[in-house]
C-alpha cells in the first residue's frame, strides 16, 4: 500500500510550549489510524497539523513537515482550500447545519460548483447510502437534520464529507458523545469507508481504536511514544510505556 | 446486516470447517492403511498432519486478532472461545491419526495380526461423531451435540473388546504380543479420539447455550 500521510519531525507550538515535539510517522493509503493517549498529549493537535486547522489559532508556529501524497502541505504557495477539499474532517460533536437533511449534503456541492440537479440528488443518495442512513431518512430529506438524533446527525455530518470525495478523513473522537449502538454504527462505517478513504482517528476510548483501526500511534505529553500495527499494539508492545498505558496503569 | 466481526467469526468458520474435512480424513486414511497394510498411505497422514498443525496456529491467530480488535461479546464471544479451544481438540485428533499411521509403517508391510473389525467401526463411529457436532455447531442444536458424547460409550465399548480379545491373543501365543500391543495402541487412539470428539461437543453445547456441562453429565 501506498504511503498517503507523513509526517517528518513535526513539532507545533502553542506560544513557546510545544504540544508535539518531532513527530515521526506515516500512514498507508486506505488504511486508519488511531491516535491515543491521555489528555493534552497532542493527539488533537497532530490531527489538526494534516488539514491546517491549527493555521487560525494565533500564537502558534509549525516546524518540521507534513506531506500528502509526497507533496508539503506547508508548502508557501500550498492551496489550503484545496487542502481542505481533500482532508475532510468529523468532529466530536456533530455540527449539521441547521438547514434540511438533503441541503446538509447538497451545500458542499455547490461550493465546489456542481450545479447539475442530477448529479447532486444523486451525490446525496450515494453519500447517505454509504453511511448507511439513506433508509432511514430518504422520506424525510426536506426535514431539517437537528430533527435528527445524535448517532444520524454524526452519520450525516460524515455524509456530508464524504460527498465532496475528500482523499483523507480526520475524526476528532466521532463517537465519544454517542450512546453504543450509535457508536457501534460510526464504527463499522469507518471500517467500510476506509476501502475508498485514509482516516485518522483521535479516541479516548483504547478499546474503540483496536476495533476500528489497522494502525496505532501511542501519544504522551507530546511524545510519539510507539506506532504500530494495532493488533501488535494491543498484543505485545515494544515500549513498556505504552503496555503500562494499555493496562491502565496510568493515564 | 452482517457487521464486520460477524464476517471475520464465518471466516474462522469455514477454516475450522477445512480443519475438520482434514482430521476426518485423517483417521480414515490411518486406519484404512492398517488394514491394508498400506506403509505408503500410511506416511501420507503423516505429511499432511501439517495440514492441521498450521491450521491451528491460523486459527489461533486470527482469534486472538478478533479478541483483541473486535472485543466480541455474547455469542460472539462464545463463538471465539469455543473455536480456540476445538482447534487444540482437532489437531490432537491429527495427531492420534498420525500415531496409527506410524503403527502401520512399523508393520512395514506385514499384514495386521488379525483382520480388523471393531477398530474400522471404531473409527466409523468416531467419523459420524465428528461429523454430527459440526453439524449441531452449524445449526446451533444443543440436542444434537449432547448426542454426539452419548455416541462416545460405543467407542469406549468397542475399545474394551478390543483390549479383551488382544489379551486372549497375547495370553495364547507370546510372539504376537508385540503386533497385538500395537493394535492396542491404535484402540486406544481411536478412544483418545472419541474423548476429542466428546470435548468439541462440550465446547458446541457452551457456544449455543452458554453453559459448561464439563465433568458434570458424566
Amino acid at each position: 500500500m501506498a504511503e498517503k500521510i507523513r509526517a517528518d519531525n513535526l513539532t507545533f507550538y502553542y506560544g513557546n510550549t510545544p504540544a508535539i515535539k518531532k513527530v515521526s510517522l506515516s500512514v498507508k493509503e486506505n488504511t486508519v489510524l488511531a491516535l491515543i493517549g491521555p489528555s493534552g498529549c497532542g493527539k488533537s493537535t497532530f490531527l489538526r497539523c494534516v488539514n491546517r486547522m491549527n493555521d487560525i489559532i494565533p500564537n502558534t508556529r509549525m516546524e518540521g513537515n507534513l506531506l500528502i501524497d509526497g507533496e508539503s502541505v506547508y508548502g508557501a504557495r500550498y492551496n489550503v482550500t484545496g487542502l481542505r477539499r481533500r482532508v475532510g474532517m468529523v468532529f466530536q460533536k456533530s455540527n449539521p447545519f441547521p438547514k434540511s437533511i438533503f441541503e446538509n449534503i447538497a451545500y458542499g456541492l455547490r461550493i465546489n460548483g456542481i450545479r447539475d440537479r442530477y448529479e447532486i440528488e444523486s451525490t446525496v443518495e450515494k453519500s447517505l447510502k454509504s453511511t448507511a442512513l439513506w433508509d432511514e431518512v430518504k422520506d424525510r430529506l426536506a426535514e431539517s437534520a437537528i430533527g435528527l438524533s445524535g448517532g444520524q446527525q454524526q452519520r450525516l455530518c460524515i455524509a456530508r464529507t464524504i460527498a465532496v470525495q475528500p482523499e483523507v478523513i480526520l475524526m476528532d473522537e466521532p463517537a465519544s458523545a454517542l450512546d453504543p449502538i450509535s457508536t457501534q454504527k460510526i464504527e463499522e462505517l469507518i471500517q467500510d469507508l476506509k476501502k475508498n478513504y485514509t482516516i485518522i482517528i483521535v479516541t479516548h476510548n483504547m478499546q474503540q481504536a483496536a476495533r476500528v483501526s489497522d494502525e496505532t500511534a501511542f501519544f504522551y505529553l507530546g511524545d510519539l511514544i510507539e506506532v504500530n500495527s494495532t493488533e501488535k499494539m494491543f498484543t505485545r508492545p515494544e515500549m513498556e510505556m505504552t503496555e503500562n498505558y494499555i493496562t491502565g496503569k496510568f493515564g | 446486516m452482517t457487521t464486520h466481526l460477524e464476517q471475520e467469526l464465518e471466516h474462522i468458520k469455514s477454516k475450522m470447517f477445512e480443519m475438520a474435512d482434514l482430521a476426518i480424513e485423517s483417521i480414515v486414511t490411518s486406519v484404512q492403511a492398517l488394514k491394508n497394510s498400506d506403509t505408503k498411505l500410511a506416511e501420507e497422514v503423516l505429511r499432511d498432519d501439517s495440514l492441521l498443525d498450521n491450521l491451528e496456529v491460523e486459527i489461533d491467530n486470527e482469534c486472538i486478532r478478533i479478541l483483541v480488535m473486535r472485543q466480541p461479546a455474547a455469542v460472539h464471544l462464545r463463538f471465539v472461545l469455543s473455536m480456540l479451544k476445538i482447534n487444540t481438540d482437532l489437531e490432537r485428533i491429527g495427531d492420534l491419526s498420525s500415531n496409527i499411521a506410524n503403527e502401520t509403517i512399523g508393520l512395514n508391510g506385514r499384514p495386521p495380526l488379525k483382520p480388523l473389525v471393531d477398530i474400522p467401526r471404531m473409527a466409523e463411529i468416531a467419523v459420524g461423531m465428528i461429523r454430527d457436532v459440526f453439524t449441531a455447531f452449524t445449526e446451533r442444536d444443543a440436542g444434537l451435540a449432547r448426542a454426539v458424547i452419548a455416541r462416545d460409550r460405543d467407542i469406549d465399548t468397542l475399545n474394551m473388546q478390543v483390549y479383551r480379545e488382544l489379551f486372549t491373543y497375547m495370553a495364547e501365543n507370546a510372539r504376537s504380543i508385540s503386533q497385538a500391543l500395537g493394535l492396542i495402541m491404535v484402540s486406544k487412539a481411536l478412544e483418545r479420539i472419541g474423548d476429542h470428539v466428546t470435548n468439541i461437543a462440550e465446547r458446541a453445547i457452551y457456544y449455543i447455550e452458554g453453559i459448561d456441562i464439563r465433568h458434570a453429565e458424566e
